[in-house]
């Protein structure tokens, strides 16, 4: 069996379960459960942006690779279809070429159209708005916002850049300026309710879950390291909150 | 229970159907994600108005949230991530956080550390309810299943 082969195999497949957003004892356990399969015994090593996979060959050559994952949000259709390849694979482990193909198949994974992504932005922030005691209108503007961020978000990368920081800031002071001047407007009544609806989309509660979640699983380096995040973009927020206040204060 | 908390519920709903589009969730699968959230949200009004104080409700509703997920993922046998990161979203501290960092922008120190501590403190009950029913459940029921073998 080609054992270099094999590795790039398993690496692979962790790199993508990890890009699609899932929590670092999954990738471990998946990883080493598809070389077990195989008949070898894995070390791997998972951090949020780097996986390790080491394995012995049966003539005790060590191979080692190391990938590093870029920044990722969550794509839970692509996660699925990992897990049901893991799954598969581990059952009845095919010949590697045969697996190899397989995983590059993963790549072309339905996803939604850009149209329909905005549509779940708008959705939520004037669903949210709602939820956080607002009336109709309120949940107008913050569709409204909503429809800001999501732009932002899906086309705005070539000004905003990758920069998690930055871009947040920006997207959080466009929508805070577009909700104060509404409300200034009158069309929304409960700024507060506006404001809260539309940072659902942007504030990293669910991160800050995650890595408690993560820590209580024992990854405890990866949950600090996801910890200092959710402290970076609620800062990045705050700030980008605060820049139209000053603004209007001027 | 009042017609305000039932609505708060379809409101959660729907906005996590929403939250399901940008996750890239298809299908049926969203629908039983954005349930899920309106289950928590009820629980965890039922918990409040039950005066349990904010972190044992947040708790209890992580292991309702935890429960529903597990056997979700056990029927449709496809990870628990999906449906614990949809379900979670109306129960996660998201305001706790911005408020924490809005009065650490503005200075006001005592009133940051009091929100961050007890943002913390959510955090840590969702996440600790949401991982302690999904090893229960675990151990419990480690060959329940519709058809097939058992998923790992």
């Amino acid at each position: 069996m080609d054992y270099d082969n094999l590795l790039n195999l398993g690496t692979e497949l962790g790199c993508r379960l990890m890009a699609s957003g899932a929590e670092i004892y999954r990738v471990e356990e998946s990883v080493g459960r598809l070389m077990a399969a195989y008949g070898l015994s894995p070390q791997v090593f998972a951090l949020p942006n780097c996986l390790i996979v080491s394995i012995t060959t049966p003539e005790g050559h060590p191979v080692t690779r190391m990938c590093r994952i870029p920044a990722h949000g969550t794509d839970i259709e692509l996660l699925e279809r990992c897990n049901a390849l893991c799954r598969s694979l581990c059952r009845t482990p095919l010949p590697v070429e045969e697996a190899q193909a397989q995983v590059d198949d993963l790549e072309i994974c339905r996803t939604f159209s850009p149209c329909i992504t905005l549509l779940g932005y708008v959705s939520s922030a004037a669903f949210f708005a709602l939820f956080f005691a607002g009336d109709l209108w309120d949940a107008l503007c913050a569709a409204l916002c909503g429809l800001a961020v999501g732009g932002c978000l899906l086309f705005g990368r070539r000004i905003t850049g990758s920069n998690l920081f930055f871009r947040t800031l920006v997207c959080s002071a466009i929508m805070s300026s577009l909700a104060a001047l509404l409300v200034q407007a009158e069309v929304g009544h409960n700024l507060e309710a506006v404001t809260i609806g539309t940072l659902m989309l942007l504030v990293p509660g669910m991160a800050l879950t995650n890595a408690m979640r993560e820590i209580m699983a024992g990854d405890i380096f990866s949950g600090l390291n996801r910890t200092a995040e959710v402290i970076l973009t609620a800062t990045a927020i705050a700030l980008g909150n605060a820049l139209p206040l000053m603004a209007g204060r001027m | 229970m009042d017609a305000q908390v039932l609505l708060s519920c379809v409101w959660a709903f729907l906005a996590c159907v929403g939250f399901g589009l940008i996750y890239n969730i298809h299908g049926w699968g969203n629908l039983i994600c954005g349930f899920g959230s309106a289950l928590g949200w009820l629980v965890y009004q039922g918990c409040i108005a039950m005066e349990t104080g904010d972190i044992s409700a947040a708790f209890l509703a992580a292991v309702v949230i935890g429960t529903y997920a597990e056997c979700m993922a056990r029927i449709r046998r496809c990870p628990v991530t999906s449906y614990l990161q949809v379900a979670l979203l109306p129960l996660v501290p998201g305001a706790g956080v911005y408020y924490a960092m809005r009065y650490c922008v503005d200075g006001m120190t005592n009133l940051f550390l009091s929100t961050l501590l007890h943002t913390f403190g959510i955090a840590a009950a969702l996440s600790v309810g949401a991982m302690l029913t999904s090893s229960v459940l675990r151990a419990l029921l480690p060959r329940v299943h519709w058809g097939g073998r058992p998923p790992r």
